[in-house]
Order: C-alpha cells, then structure tokens, then sequence
C-alpha cells in the first residue's frame, strides 16, 4: 500500500501510535491526578472526578497501566534509542534547535534529543512506578524505604513532566509535520530528509518495506 | 483564629501504670477492644493500634549502677506545632486546632497512609475497614466543652494534667526542681514544641520507641518543600523557554528540496 500516498512515508506502524498514546495518556492522567493529591488549592481536580479518595485511585490504576505500556515500549523502541557515537556530535550542537550548524551528523530513526527523552522516560518511568508500589502500600516496607519513595516519586514527576512539556513542544509546533507521526503515521518524504535522512536511504534501498 | 495553646504533661515520675487513662480513652472514643495474646509483659495491647491512641508501655530497665527500674510510659500523639503528618496528608483531615493540637476529620481522610511513614513518633494508625486513620485528638471535643481530656480525667495519680501552655511549661521545670535533677522535659525543644510533653525519669534514650531528636524526616522537607513547588516551576520554566524558542528562533522547517541541512 506504499505508493498509495503521494511522497509520502510511513514513519510508524499501528501498535506503536497505540503504545505511544497509551503511554502519553497514562502519563498525562497521572500528572493531572497527582497535581490534584498534591496541590490541595488545585482542588478543581478532585472535585471534577469525584472527590480525593475516586482521584486517588484512578491514579493508582492509570499507573498501572502506564507501567505495563512502560515495559512493552521500552522493548519496542530500545533498538532505535540505542546511543551511537554520533549522538555525541549531535547533542555538542543543540541538535540544530539553538543556533545555527552546518555539520550535523545525518540522523537514524530518532535524534539524540529524542533518545535522551526516551531513556529518561524509561528511567524516571521506572523509578517512578517503583516508589509508587511503595506509597500504595507503604506499610510493608520500612519506614525509611516508605519516607524516600515519596520524595522519589516527586522528583520523577517533576523530570517526566518538565520533559513532557519539551516532548510536546517538538512535536507539534516546534516541528511542523512531525505531529502526524504519531496520528495517521504517514509523513512527507521531505520530513523524513530533515528528520531521519539515513533511515529513508536504508528504507528505499529495500523494496519489501512498506 | 489562634485561641489559647494547650499542653498535656504526662509526668512518668508519678504514673503507677494502672492504665486508667487507657480505658478512659477508649471509653470516650468508643473504640472496641480487640483480643490480644499475653508476650510476657503488662503491656497490652502490644502496640499502639486504630483502636487504642493511647497505651502505656512497659519496659524493665537496668541502670549504669545495676539498679533495676520499671519504666512506664503513655504512649500517643504529641501533638507537634511543626507537624510532618499535616505536612503530608493530601487532603486536610489532619490539621492544627485552635488549641495548638493535631486535630483528624476523618470524613476527609482517603486513607493514603501518608502521615503514617512521616510521623517521627510513629503514631498514626490505618483501620482497613474503613480506609481511614485513626489517632489521639487530644479529646478536641471536650477541649472545647470546657473540659480535660478523658485520659487527665481518669489519672488517679495527677500524672497526666492539661493546662494553658506556658503555665505547663513552667509546671513542668518546676517539677524538676521538685526532683533534684533526677527528670528530664521532654517535648519543648524539638518539632517547634509538643502539645504533649513528659518528664522522664531517665534519658530519653533509654525510652522503648522514643526518638531522643525528632524531626520532620529530610525526606518530608525535600518532597514538600523542594520537589512540590519545582513540578510547577519547572514544567512552567520549561514551557517558557519553548515559547521563546519559537518566538526567537522559529519552528524548524522542513526543505522541501534540501537533504537534512541546518
């Protein structure tokens, strides 16, 4: 169905869009529910999902499915955030986002900025996951253990939300047309040049691909 | 708002641990009895639960000269003025009363077990039937009808006494005088003051389950005071920067005819 579309390429395949919004969502939901149990003066937030005790469970269960989405897309995506030496480059020069660069080293499936949100997703995924096993029932660890996960906790939230934001930025209004990656999956074969060049070569080199 | 503060002194100097002030308690409270298993001490129940906020615990204790000493002790919240539990608790069930103590709405509380793991004095307690917890109130109900709590009420001894805060505080090193330097105050020199204070007979340290310097735990500071506020500033920071960056420096184009340039 490839040449069906026009100079147009397709970037992701179904189960990824899904695992990627699955994850998002989660992720979304949790930050919005636990800006709700930790900001008392937030308070619109309970009361829109019906009380503290309803919030605090639908946090509990969006993390849940937040740290089973974690564990598949860490699998899925590994091999395409896997660092190599030109990421180096690539970060040595703000990526291009932040003042001018002649020499970028062409891109795979996914920049050194991208691959660093994935692995700090991954990271402060899993830590926060783990300090939130520990605060849903915090009476069957030691105190300590108890006291440090709730600080861990914050702290993750505060790196995966700040992230996020960068996240959204890049991929919207930051990066016209990137946007539909994650939407229909099918973007221009111009994007692809500028985001993924060495990518779009291996792929066009092979019929099979789709 | 703020009405006059209230101390309990619980003066261990003069308990004979005939635990009236446990069964006042629970009487007052309505709190049931649960059955409990005899581990070889008068102590009982064995520990502090949601249904016992006050316990007497005892402990046999030789000191530095093989003198052997029974030390009694009333167990129960210690109503900080710098309180780690309200620090924590997400939803306002715990809170200060005009009194100075920590008062607890259990209609708000969702059962989080959050103050549980702050408390420095291990005090809060989770009843699993009903998802909430439970803990001295320092019977904020008869405070404000006037009269002492049920426990003071019960002490046939004057070992638990509740009074205006500083005239505790005062009675309290004038029973030291009385004691020739054989007690100890505990409970004005940490947590911004307890709304509970003891005189010890020993070092604090020689106290089953009683930290000789509680604090609100590093933890608690680090998580309200530090991380709270940045998820905020620095989700807000963030977002800043990004508009700026698309104001100053654009959004990065795609070339239509030029292979991955800039």
């Amino acid at each position: 169905m490839s040449g069906k579309i026009l100079n147009m390429v397709r970037v992701t395949d179904p189960i990824e869009r899904i695992a990627h919004w699955l994850l998002a969502g989660s992720c979304l939901f949790c930050l919005f529910t636990g800006l709700g149990l930790m900001f008392r003066s937030w308070d619109f937030i309970p009361a829109l999902l019906g009380g503290l005790y309803a919030t605090k469970w639908m946090h509990i269960f969006s993390g849940v499915v937040f740290a089973f989405t974690l564990i598949y897309a860490f699998m899925m995506w590994k091999k395409d955030c896997a660092f190599e030496p030109d990421d180096a480059k690539w970060i040595a020069q703000g990526g291009g986002y932040l003042w001018k660069t002649n020499n970028l080293p062409p891109v795979y499936k996914y920049n050194a900025g991208q691959k660093l949100f994935f692995w700090f997703v991954v990271v402060f995924g899993v830590l926060i996951v783990l300090s939130g096993l520990v605060i849903w029932n915090p009476l069957v660890f030691p105190t300590a253990v108890a006291r440090w996960s709730y600080a861990l906790h914050a702290l993750s939230a505060l790196v995966i939300g700040s992230f996020f934001v960068v996240h959204l930025y890049l991929g919207t209004i930051g990066n016209p047309g990137t946007f539909q990656a994650m939407t229909t999956g099918w973007c221009s074969k111009a994007w692809c040049e500028t985001h993924c060049p060495r990518w779009l070569a291996e792929r066009e080199k092979d019929p099979s691909e789709s | 708002m703020k009405k006059t503060e209230y101390i309990k002194l619980i003066d261990t100097t003069k308990c004979t641990a005939c635990r009236g002030c446990q069964v006042a308690c629970k009487q007052w409270n309505e709190m049931p009895a649960m059955r409990t298993r005899n581990f070889g001490s008068y102590q009982n129940p064995p520990d502090l639960q949601w249904n016992t906020w006050t316990l007497i615990r005892f402990q046999e204790h030789v000191d530095k000269n093989g003198d052997f000493k029974w030390l009694f002790r009333k167990d129960g919240c210690m109503h900080c003025t710098e309180a780690a539990c309200i620090k924590v608790c997400p939803s306002g069930a715990l809170y200060h009363t005009e009194y100075g103590t920590v008062g607890i709405n259990q209609k708000l509380c969702i059962g989080c077990k959050a103050c549980i793991s702050a408390c420095p004095f291990d005090i809060p307690r989770f009843n699993q039937q009903t998802e909430k917890i439970y803990k001295c109130d320092l019977c904020y109900d008869r405070l404000k009808d006037g009269q002492q709590p049920a426990c003071a009420l019960s002490c046939p001894t004057g070992a638990i006494t509740v009074g205006e805060r500083e005239a505790m505080i005062d009675k309290a090193y004038g029973r030291l005088d009385q004691l020739e330097g054989k007690g100890i105050v505990y409970g004005d020199k940490f947590v911004g003051g307890t709304h509970v204070m003891y005189i010890l007979s020993e070092d604090p340290a020689v106290y089953d389950k009683l930290p000789v310097k509680p604090r609100i735990p590093a933890s608690v500071i680090l998580w309200k005071n530090l991380f709270k506020p940045f998820t905020l500033i620095g989700m807000g920071a963030v977002a800043g920067m990004a508009a700026l960056h698309y104001l100053i420096k654009g959004p990065h184009e795609v070339h239509e005819n030029k292979e991955g340039d800039e």
